[in-house]
């Protein structure tokens, strides 16, 4: 693999993507709805409610407990509009960490798909660069600005929350272990799968539209792998992480290796005219 | 060693004809040889296979059958070599229209290894050469057409390639455009011993530039030469023309009379067309036969067959092509 010609693909896309309107007010309008209005319009009427209305002999499941207990601190000890408030912190968090799948899936079409509308594909494969060193760029650009977005969105959501929920629970709930591990280990994991399910599903479109259409039902399964890890930290076994870093780890190694199998220069050739 | 060489070059692409699959021959058994610093044309009506020729030629496609060498790699063993000592100018050659011709420029200079010291000033030489320098940090999009294509070429000379393919590069330009790439090529052969293959259906064109011309049609060679030796092939219907001051029937009678082969008369235009068999003998006698007449003669001139004549009647002659409907759309 030759670093030069991925960087001049990488570089060259990126500032494409700086001067398309319609990615770049996906880029920062889409992250600035997940960190500004889900956290108002999901907390806010919440900690409206007067705390009274929520006293009562009532408590939350025994197994909700336990999966909050393990990762707040003194879980037990606060009262149940406090509970409330935390675990619905959690849950549109989990919301927040649709961003990896969403940015990737309009940045690779527009980059891989885009370029084959355009037909400026052609001229990269007349060049030298490798069919896996055009996958590897493109997976890396597509990439970059998904990373970015979901850092913004993850840290404005946090900062947001924590504002909002502190009266409430009297500590910082975010960033704690868990959220960290997300967004700078899973976060950035998810991407790379979902660019790859589109670099996949590139090759069999012809138009950037076609692309998001299909893509959309693709990225829908990727989200039940988010609710699922979410779910198997919530027991905060370094065991289930290390599993679910590996397993991602041997998703992403072999979805490569079939996107680069796919994407061949003569088929993109000639599905494009 | 020749610049390309191809032997038996064939090329199928898959279809779906009537909801099957089935295989459709674009190329079919070429055989070329081009030395280097020729400019060879190959002409050919649309759907030919002209395009894909390039792209076999230029390693971006794989020969069904057959193969290809340039410059003696072989555009499937060393596909990868080759991608990198050939230019080429796609059909449709598309720029990122939101980059600046730099930009563009740069980033196809970065695909090919350039070394990064000299891809400035090889940018600049190219976009002298092709008469755009105020344009260079203008994005792309805002560019008219023709230079958008003066662009375009330049990039497929971003590398020095010795061996530059163009498939259709004066198809969109306007007539000082498109001298101007003309002239470049013609210069760039020259002086710097580069080969050119050109697709193209200007015959003009292949008249002006081309050591040589190859006609394809249905993916096959279906004629090869310098252009005078294309022309060549019907020689024997080199017409004559006789234009009088004043037109008369007699003069029409005196024609007849002698048993030439008429093709034309034209009283308007006063003038008359034969066909001679021998032309550098009888042309003397009739001219002095007509001025012992006292015909008011002021006009004699052969009219040899063009390149066009030539290729229009080579094409024809194979039916109508394949893709009617494709026919300039
Ligand atoms: N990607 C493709 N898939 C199927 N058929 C193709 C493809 N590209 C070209 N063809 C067919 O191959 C033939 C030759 O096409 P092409 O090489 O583009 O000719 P030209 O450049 O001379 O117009 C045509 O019949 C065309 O329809
Ligand atoms: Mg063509």
């Amino acid at each position: 693999m030759k670093w030069r010609r991925i960087w001049a693909l990488v570089k060259k896309d990126l500032i494409e993507f700086t001067k398309s309107k319609y990615v770049l007010s996906a880029i920062i309008g889409i992250p600035l709805i997940f960190a500004v209005l889900i956290p108002l319009s999901g907390l806010l009427p919440i900690t409206s409610i007067n705390p009274a209305d929520f006293e009562g002999d009532d408590t939350f499941p025994d197994f909700i407990n336990n999966l909050f207990a393990s990762t707040v601190d003194d879980w037990e000890s606060l009262n149940m509009h406090a509970q409330t408030l935390i675990m619905i912190s959690y849950l549109m968090f989990v919301m927040v960490l649709m961003l990896p799948i969403i940015i990737p899936a309009i940045t690779a079409s527009e980059t891989i798909v885009g370029e084959k509308e355009r037909k400026t594909m052609e001229a990269i494969l007349a060049s030298p660069i490798t069919e896996t060193e055009i996958v590897f760029a493109k997976i890396t650009s597509s990439l970059i600005p998904s990373i970015f977005a979901t850092f913004v969105a993850a840290g404005g959501y946090m900062i947001i929350t924590d504002i909002l929920i502190f009266p409430f629970i009297g500590q910082v709930l975010f960033p704690d272990f868990l959220s960290i591990i997300f967004i700078l280990v899973f976060g950035p994991m998810i991407s790379i799968v979902s660019v790859e399910l589109m670099i996949m599903i590139s090759t069999k479109v012809k138009s950037v539209r076609d692309s998001y259409q299909i893509g959309s039902l693709v990225v829908l399964p990727l989200i039940f792998l988010i609710v699922a890890g979410m779910i198997s930290f919530f027991f905060n076994s370094i065991a289930t992480l290390i599993g679910g870093i590996a397993g991602m780890v041997i998703i992403i190694v072999i979805l490569f290796k079939l996107a680069t199998n796919i994407f061949n220069r003569e088929k993109a050739i000639i599905k494009m005219t | 060693m020749l610049a390309v060489e191809t032997r038996n070059l064939t090329k199928d692409y898959d279809i779906k004809k009537d909801g099957k699959r089935a295989h459709l021959r674009a190329v079919d058994g070429l055989d070329l040889a081009i030395e280097k610093s020729e400019i060879y044309c190959l002409l050919g009506p649309n759907g030919s296979g002209k395009t894909t020729t390039t792209r076999l030629l230029a390693g971006i496609l794989r020969p069904s059958v057959g193969g290809a060498r340039i410059l003696g790699l072989d555009v499937v063993e060393d596909a990868s070599q080759v991608r990198s000592i050939v230019g080429l100018l796609t059909e449709t050659p598309a720029l990122y229209e939101r980059l600046t011709v730099r930009q563009n420029l740069t980033f196809i200079a970065n695909l090919y290894d350039v070394p990064k010291e000299e891809i400035k000033t090889r940018i600049e030489e190219l976009i002298n050469l092709f008469d755009l320098p105020e344009k260079i940090d203008l994005p792309a999009g805002s560019l008219s057409k023709g230079m958008r294509q003066k662009v375009a070429i330049a990039r497929s000379m971003i590398h020095d390639p010795p061996v530059i393919f163009l498939d259709e590069p004066t198809a969109s330009l306007a007539p000082e455009s498109a001298k101007v790439v003309r002239d470049q090529i013609l210069k760039l052969s020259k002086l710097e011993k580069r080969t050119f293959f050109l697709c193209t259906h200007n015959l003009f064109e292949a008249e002006r530039l081309s050591t040589r011309v190859g006609i394809i049609n249905h993916g096959k060679l279906i004629s090869e030469g310098t252009p005078t030796q294309l022309r060549d092939l019907k020689k024997d219907e080199t017409t004559t023309v006789f234009r009088f001051a004043v037109w008369d029937d007699v003069i029409k009678n005196f024609f007849q009379e002698r048993n030439y082969d008429v093709l034309d008369i034209n009283p308007e235009r006063k003038s008359i067309s034969i066909f001679i068999r021998e032309i550098e003998k009888e042309t003397p006698t009739i001219i002095d036969e007509l001025i012992k007449q006292n015909f008011p003669m002021f006009e004699v001139r052969h009219e040899y067959p063009t390149l066009e004549r030539v290729y229009l009647e080579l094409v024809m002659s194979e039916n109508l092509p394949r893709n009617q409907e494709e026919e300039e759309s």
